[in-house]
């Protein structure tokens, strides 16, 4: 019953049709040129150029031999370009390269479509790269070019000049795309999120950003002159004192002198996993909640890295991530895109009240050598002191008393002794030069200790009722452990600067004027611009909470909090009657409940005119004018000439010549007229 | 299997789409299905579905299910694209067997619609693609080819659109109720020729009296049944109390009989496409001649309508009358 459609008759790319598809390209591959090798949009440039050539009939197309040449030289350089293999950039290099040469030889409509589908694919391929609300907006943009396009090549209308016809293209597609969205947005809702079937190389050169498994002086005040964003917080609960906000990130037990790393060998991401899960998980047991209790929802921005930022310890996670039994929470891999979590925080829970043999062998390590002074002076403080935690107070006086200054720019301290150096020679330093003297002090008279690095604080937005964390909020602090307190937290950062936990960074560094010192025109440092970017910040934020993190779990929460107890019933019914409204909305938006075709009056009039005069002998044929039928009429029925005259003449003027005031006059003139002929 | 639900399909092709002089396509008589396009795009739907998934990615999520509703709202453009649309017969030039047969129809739209790339095709014969956008009605011709002399109905049309995006197609079916005339085909020139001799000397010997002119006087004689009121030489009637006719010839051109039964061709097709090119030949001549068939004289004539009336009564010999 389908077998009556005959070949399109117009099968082939239109002039016009082909200027559509090559723009669409461009704004296709437009984004990718970040990414990927850039001799590909040189490519795809030559291929329109060579296309339009011979549309305009100054170029013969290519033959066969030339473009297989020219693919396989595309492929061989897509090789050689030195992309990762099997990887998304080269399946992308490879599938654009394709994009780019389908325009040399796309004749038929059918090329065109294979064109535009690619075309749509290479718009969603492009989001693995980026997520962000511009993205997304220009990614809506070349659908509606796309679109465009498939609207174009399926028919040129010939009433329309090229100009019109581009308006109407456009047109059309951005109707029926915006009439799509509400349908899109239901589906978006609705449809089942699966977990990943299976791990595929992830896209984006292997760039980390924020901090890193390990701290060396120095590295931590090379992340503060960034104002990256790190990650967001919505707190569901009351938020906790800027001072209390020490997102933990990692522990790092190992010194070698000079850094601190994680544990004596360095490990691979899979690695650590595989230690952790082994022997140095996640132990509830060891955990006596106490304290206020905090909820919040932490969106991740992507790092490259695997490490999240938690307030320590947690008590419930939601979300795909491995938990240590340092409190840590990690992502089970590197952040390529934004990552959502729920958490649930106790911060003033005992931790650990007996430590574990392992553990305490890693926060009591030191190199064998090196940094005497340093040693001595532990040595002499703690005999003074006499017990563990008079000692803690001391050290921690210690740094506040002694001239110890807060810098964004200490002093190099060389590779070996850097300890000494800082707490004897300069006793300038950073957050990660406290925190570590701090460990090696504790150490030295074998009080397990181990720094943590992180962030600290946040900045409050107020119209997104959220907390943005930023690069430059990263910090290191200490932690130690005490029988029957288990790990406590020590800064001690606020010995020195005060400022820095209790306000923010800037504070901190007022006197010095060394916030942001790189970046002149940084927003930061002009108010009006700061409400701005708040605005904007907010926004993306929005953005990020409820598009790019809806996931299983966001899914069963909104629905929860829309419907109540979910069921499948409820789900189908309620699913079945959007649909269905959905479908009326449309059908009154396209007109198409609306009784077509009524018959206009003067049409109705003349109907009864012909009608009245075939009575009388004189039919009227479908395909006489309303002239040659007057003229016919007048013959047959010479008597009644001068109405029919009449009523033909005013019944044209009507049709074909009226002003819209003159036409209630002419219509009862009209139906005169008609009262006139039996 | 397959042609059950073909017959239940024509059965209800049939039902709803009554033949008729305008139709007016609306939601009973459109049927709608999407293309071998849409499976296309289905086919990368589902591939982004599961880059989605796999990538746990809600912008390609976004884009996926964007074009799944564009697949939903396309059927509702393209349905509309074809709702409200009414086709109007309005005329079949008639032909001879062999050529085509012209159908001439209007279209017409709702005078706040618009109408694109709307084909209508009869299958392996004709197709055509119109527009209504700056007129609310437009005409077009559609042939098809004929074989055989006799009323030509034409099949039902189809028509169908694919706008705006080539994901679906809407199509209809319309039964014109309308008939054309289709004349037999003329016997080639050079054959007939000869033909013509013979008649040539039927005409001898059949005399003037069977060539009944009008322009000259040519004699009287005595009143036949059939004869024209308007000749009867009533002088003589009053004289003789005798009925006599006045007799006029064409010495000009003398009238042309052109006679089924002179004709010694076998075979009813042969001999109707023997008169048939006859009839052309002598309207060409501009002679006057007259068409004798089984049971149908015309007398003889000139002209165009009298041309048209020969032929009528060669395509419809042998079944209904003119």
């Amino acid at each position: 019953m389908f077998k009556t459609s005959t070949p399109q008759p117009q099968a082939f790319i239109t002039y016009t049709g082909m200027i559509w598809l090559l723009a669409a390209q461009l704004i296709v591959m437009l984004p990718f040129t970040t990414s990927l090798p850039p001799w590909l949009i040189v490519v795809v440039v030559f291929a329109a150029g060579w296309r339009l050539r011979v549309l305009a009939g100054k170029m013969t197309q290519p033959s066969t031999l030339i473009k297989a040449s020219l693919l396989l030289v595309g492929i061989a350089a897509v090789f050689m370009s030195g992309l990762r293999l099997p990887s998304l950039e080269a399946m992308s290099a490879l599938l654009l390269l394709g994009f780019a040469f389908k325009a040399i030889e796309a004749v038929k409509r059918r090329d065109a479509l294979v064109v535009i589908f690619t075309g749509y694919f290479l718009v969603a391929l492009n989001f693995l790269y980026s997520q962000s609300i511009f993205a997304g907006v220009y990614g809506t943009l070349s659908l509606i070019v796309l679109t465009g396009a498939l609207v174009g090549v399926q028919q040129t209308i010939e009433e329309f000049t090229p100009s019109q016809q581009v308006r109407f293209n456009f047109w059309v597609a951005g109707q029926i795309l915006l009439q799509c969205l509400p349908l899109m947005v239901l589906i978006f809702i609705f449809a089942p999120r699966f977990q990943a079937f299976w791990t595929l190389p992830m896209p984006m050169e292997q760039t980390t950003r924020g901090i890193s498994d390990r701290m060396a002086p120095g590295d931590i005040e090379k992340l503060s002159q960034s104002d990256d964003l790190a990650f967001r917080v919505s707190f569901k609960s009351e938020r906790p004192a800027q001072s209390k906000l020490y997102w933990q990130g990692l522990v790092l037990n190992y010194f070698d002198g000079h850094e601190w790393r994680q544990f004596a060998n360095e490990q691979a991401i899979e690695e650590l996993q595989w230690t952790i899960k082994k022997d140095y998980g996640y132990e509830p047991l060891n955990l006596k909640t106490q304290g206020p209790s905090y909820e919040y929802e932490a969106i991740y921005e992507q790092s490259g890295q695997p490490w999240l930022f938690t307030l320590s310890p947690t008590t419930e996670v939601q979300g795909d991530v491995l938990r240590a039994a340092d409190y840590r929470v990690m992502a089970k891999q590197p952040l390529q895109s934004p990552l959502l979590i729920r958490a649930v925080s106790r911060p003033d829970s005992i931790r650990d009240l007996t430590l574990s043999p392992k553990l305490q062998d890693l926060a009591l390590q030191l190199p064998k050598q090196g940094d005497k002074r340093s040693r001595e002076l532990a040595q002499r403080l703690y005999a003074e002191a006499g017990d563990e935690r008079a000692y803690i107070q001391t050290v921690m006086n210690h740094f506040r008393e002694q001239n110890f200054f807060y810098t964004l720019h200490p002093p190099l301290l060389g590779e070996k002794d850097t300890i000494d150096g800082f707490l004897f020679d300069s006793q300038r330093g950073f957050c990660s030069h406290y925190a570590g003297s701090f460990v090696f002090l504790m150490r030295a008279v074998g009080i397990p200790a181990r720094v943590v690095i992180g962030y600290q604080g946040g900045e409050w937005n107020e119209q997104g009722k959220y907390l943005a964390v930023h690069q430059f909020d990263a910090h290191a602090w200490a932690e130690v452990w005490l029988p029957g307190q288990g790990w406590l937290r020590f800064d001690p950062t606020s010995m020195v600067a005060p400022e820095r936990t209790e306000q923010n960074l800037e504070a901190a560094l007022k006197k010095e004027g060394s916030f942001l010192e790189k970046s002149v025109f940084s927003s930061r440092k002009f108010a009006w611009l700061n409400s701005i970017r708040q605005q904007l910040d907010s926004m993306q934020y929005g953005w990020q909470r409820w598009v790019l993190s809806y996931d299983s779990d966001s899914q069963t929460a909104l629905l929860t909090k829309l419907l109540g107890e979910l069921s499948f019933t409820k789900i189908a019914l309620v699913i079945m009657a959007l649909f269905g409204s959905l479908i009326l909305v449309w059908m009154v938006w396209l007109g198409l409940t609306r009784k077509t075709h009524p018959e206009a009056l003067e049409d109705r009039l003349y109907r009864r005119f012909t009608e009245r005069l075939g009575k009388q002998g004189c039919e009227r044929r479908l395909d006489q004018t309303p002239n040659d039928y007057a003229q016919m009429a007048i013959q047959a029925l010479p008597q009644q000439a001068e109405q029919i005259l009449a009523f033909t003449q005013t019944y044209q003027n009507l049709v074909y010549s009226c002003e819209d005031k003159q036409r209630s006059s002419l219509l009862r003139e009209l139906r005169r007229l008609l009262g006139q002929i039996r | 299997m397959f042609e059950a639900i073909q017959a239940q399909f024509e059965q209800m092709v049939k039902q709803r789409l009554p033949s008729a002089r305008t139709t007016t396509l609306d939601q009973r008589k459109i049927f709608i299905v999407p293309s071998k396009t849409a499976m296309a795009l289905l086919v990368m739907i589902i591939v982004l579905f599961l880059l989605g998934i796999n990538f746990q990615n809600s912008l390609v999520y976004a884009v996926c299910f964007w074009l799944l509703a564009m697949l939903v709202v396309n059927v509702l453009h393209t349905w509309r694209n074809l709702s409200g649309l009414s086709i109007t017969a309005i005329h079949i030039q008639p032909c001879f067997a062999g050529e085509k047969a012209v159908l001439e129809l209007e279209l017409a739209c709702d005078p706040k619609q618009q109408k694109f790339a709307i084909d209508l095709t009869w299958p392996h014969e004709d197709r055509t693609q119109v527009n209504l956008v700056s007129t609310q009605t437009t005409r077009l011709k559609l042939s098809h080819s004929t074989q055989t002399r006799g009323r030509f109905t034409p099949p039902r049309i189809h028509i169908s659109t694919h706008y705006p995006t080539g994901l679906a197609v809407a199509w209809s079916y319309v039964s014109v109720d309308i008939s054309g005339l289709v004349y037999p085909a003329p016997a080639p020139k050079n054959q007939s020729q000869e033909h013509r001799h013979t008649t040539a000397a039927n005409q001898q010997q059949s005399g003037k009296e069977l060539s009944g002119g009008s322009n000259d006087f040519g004699g009287i004689r005595s009143y036949q049944a059939g004869d024209t009121p308007k000749h009867i030489h009533w002088g003589q009637y009053a004289k003789t109390g005798k009925l006599h006719t006045k007799v006029f010839v064409d010495y000009a051109s003398p009238d042309l009989w052109l006679d089924w039964n002179t004709l010694n061709q076998p075979g009813i097709e042969a001999r109707l496409s023997q008169l048939c090119r006859q009839v052309l030949d002598a309207h060409q001549a501009q002679q006057k001649y007259g068409l004798k068939l089984p049971g149908v004289t015309i007398a003889p004539a000139k002209g165009e309508a009298h041309q048209v009336r020969c032929l009528q009564a060669l395509a419809l010999f042998g079944g209904e009358h003119v």
